[in-house]
């Protein structure tokens, strides 16, 4: 075997890296990211912070309503209305200056931020302030929890469904490039321009108007049906429309991405060599289409995931739907901070956190990648 | 059945043309030859004149603007033509015929390790277990000279030869009777080149395997072939036996491709073929050389049949 020979030599150059440097390598790059993740979360925070309070202005409509919300009552109170002006006018901006200092307004606003964004970052939520819990709590943590298992039902099983068979769909249509369903997908495409509450209120006119086979909105029948099975079937129901519109006005994009992603990785000529070796089209398209690409399937499938937190603004709302983007929905017209940062606050985490995993995934999924190189 | 028998690889006018926006391209063009076994013939002819169609062709790598695809290629005495894809898949590839591709660099999956890759077709085409094909594995890794620790790595790990010869490995673990090499050593340097031509000329020795060597480089190439064919815009111009053919070649196209080779203190500069291989969007009627041939006489304006000349073929009028 003459032409061996020379191999001992790159053996030694290549298995050089020993373990302990390694070591330090990893914990360098863990530390390191985690240190720019927080700063990128706390700026992230800080920002929603000035955003949901429009940097201040928030403060004079709540000042305005309150003067004008309290001295509605005092005019509206007999009692008060055989007082000496003076004396009332000061009983007036004494109970205004109590409520602003109920409600912080005396504070300085960059004080405020500064706490709310430190109490923020420790995951205390604090209070909400106009918006109550079913349960009559104005805790923000519960208020976000109780509408949390809606959302999840709501955007889990769309959001789910619409990633694995816009997959599956796609590897089918990689597959048959430029056939009748190829086109077809393709020319329906642009339907997604249209959001999905615009489907939804079109569904409810036909469905629910229409021919009355479905619920107009809402979660379950009122009253509630008693036994367990009865309920999972109104709710099933009631789940039908919002989530056909959450993925109808999605389906056709997201098939037309992957097609094109998982075509072009189609090409490669790893592939074609796969396809000569005769292995089947199954497993070309496991380890050969799907392996290679992987970490960005991970990425998109771990976006989507933590993407379900923030629920559906609009389609919650136009369904009538209790989950947490109808709350965002309302907090955001009632300026109720709280809830808005709240809400953002968790997202930040999940997402920040969801980036840090994902560079240890890409390890495990991808040979080339090393960490901290 | 008997002069089948004989030939391992029997082509007749093979056709593959691709569709394009501006039109058909006929890459392959109405190819005809034959190869006996343990044999190795190498196609020479400049880039793009078809060449690596001719052996997507043979293997049916076809890709999506196929627009006409036909002929007839009998491997042992079976026109794998007439197979269904399935068939084809498992009767043919890696079985009846192999392939080391142009750049091995991109022919590997980047995520799996190179053993599990090479031992992929015996684990399919042979129904072994993976610890039975890696065994083979380790012994097509001896035979290409690639150290057995390799194994386990992954080819971004592996420098271009050796990348080359897992390539060549992958090709052989089957023990195919024949296996079309694209270009295999036109990305390396000339040292790897000439080992790998030793490689390819001991496993033809030891394993009784042929070769369809396509290149455009000649001089490696003649270490190897036993036939030679010249192919010229889709076409094949001239067949023959290697030792016939390299110092007298037959068609003017063939001529002056030799010519071109530089040789060590020549007299005479290496010549060049003025002007370029014509488009095979709309390849020229009569002989598609003839606006480059020194030697063209009213005649190649028709289309030149294929002359028998002693033991060689030439499709060229002057062998009339």
């Amino acid at each position: 075997m003459s032409v061996t020979a020379h191999v001992p030599s790159e053996k030694l150059v290549i298995k050089k890296p020993a373990s302990n440097s390694s070591f330090l390598r990893v914990m360098r790059y863990v530390s390191v990211r985690l240190l720019t993740l927080f700063i990128t979360v706390v700026i992230g925070i800080y920002l929603t912070i000035v955003i949901a309070n429009m940097g201040g202005f928030v403060d004079q409509i709540i000042k305005g309503e309150i003067r004008d919300r309290i001295t509605q009552s005092f005019l509206a109170n007999p009692s008060v209305k055989q007082m000496d002006p003076e004396v009332r006018k000061n009983l007036i901006q004494e109970k205004i200056a109590l409520e602003e200092k109920r409600q912080g307004l005396d504070t300085p606003i960059a004080i405020r931020n500064a706490r709310f964004l430190t109490n923020a970052l420790q995951l205390n939520l604090g209070r909400a302030i106009n918006i109550t819990s079913d349960s009559g709590s104005k805790q923000v943590r519960l208020i976000l929890l109780e509408r949390l298992p809606a959302t999840l039902l709501l955007m889990g099983t769309s959001q789910l469904f619409l990633f694995f068979s816009s997959i599956f769909f796609a590897l089918s249509l990689s597959r048959n490039y430029g056939n009748f369903w190829d086109k077809f997908v393709i020319a329906l495409s642009p339907t997604s321009a249209v959001p999905p509450w615009f489907y939804g209120i079109f569904l409810i006119l036909i469905f629910a108007a229409a021919f009355k086979v479905l619920p107009f909105g809402g979660m379950v029948d009122s009253p509630p049906p008693l036994n367990t099975f009865d309920y999972a079937v109104s709710v099933l129901q009631h789940l039908i429309l919002p989530g056909l519109s959450l993925v109808l006005s999605s389906f056709f994009i997201s098939v037309y991405n992957y097609r094109t992603f998982f075509l072009i990785y189609s090409s490669e000529d790893y592939v074609d060599m796969a396809k000569a070796k005769g292995l089947p089209s199954r497993d070309i398209e496991r380890a050969y289409i799907l392996r290679p690409t992987l970490p960005t399937i991970i990425t998109n499938f771990s976006l989507l995931i933590i993407g379900l937190w923030t629920g559906a603004l609009f389609t919650e709302t136009v369904f009538l739907w209790p989950g947490l983007g109808r709350t965002l929905f309302q907090a955001i017209g009632q300026y109720d901070i709280p809830i808005i940062v709240g809400s953002t606050i968790i997202f930040a985490y999940l997402l920040a956190l969801t980036v840090f995993l994902l560079d240890f995934i890409y390890v495990l999924v991808d040979p080339r990648v090393k960490i901290g190189q | 059945m008997n002069s089948t028998q004989k030939n391992l690889l029997h082509i007749e006018n093979l056709v593959l043309h691709f569709k394009t926006t501006s039109g058909v391209v006929q890459a392959v063009d109405g190819v005809d030859f034959e190869l006996d076994s343990n044999r190795a013939v190498v196609i020479l002819g400049e880039s793009g004149c078809g060449k690596t169609s001719l052996s997507k062709a043979l293997l049916r790598l076809l890709p999506r603007n196929v627009e006409k695809y036909s002929g007839m290629v009998n491997l042992h005495g079976i026109d794998v033509m007439t197979l269904s894809d399935e068939e084809y898949r498992q009767s043919v590839r890696w079985v009846g015929m192999s392939l080391v591709p142009q750049a091995a660099m991109n022919a590997l999956n980047p995520v799996l390790k190179v053993g599990d890759q090479v031992a992929e077709p015996a684990m399919i085409h042979l129904q072994l277990s993976k610890a039975e094909a890696l065994i083979l594995v380790h012994k097509m890794f001896q035979h290409v000279g690639v150290p057995l620790d390799f194994v386990d790595r992954y080819p971004f790990e592996l420098s271009g030869g050796m990348r080359q010869r897992v390539a060549l490995a992958m090709a052989l673990v089957t023990s195919p009777s024949l296996i079309v090499l694209d270009e295999p050593t036109s990305a390396l340097d000339l040292l790897t080149q000439a080992n790998i031509m030793n490689v390819l000329k001991r496993i033809k020795h030891e394993l009784g395997t042929s070769f369809i060597l396509i290149t455009h480089d000649i001089a490696t190439s003649s270490e190897l072939a036993d036939e030679v064919a010249i192919m010229y815009a889709g076409q094949i111009v001239e067949t023959g036996d290697a030792k016939d053919f390299f110092p007298a070649p037959l068609h003017p196209y063939s001529q002056m491709l030799m010519a071109s080779v530089p040789r060590l203190r020549s007299e005479s500069d290496p010549m060049f073929i003025t002007g370029q291989p014509p488009s095979l969007m709309n390849p020229p009627k009569g002989c598609r050389f003839a606006a480059r041939c020194p030697f063209r006489f009213e005649k190649c304006g028709e289309e030149p049949p294929v002359f028998q000349k002693g033991n060689r073929k030439v499709k060229c009028w002057l062998h009339e």
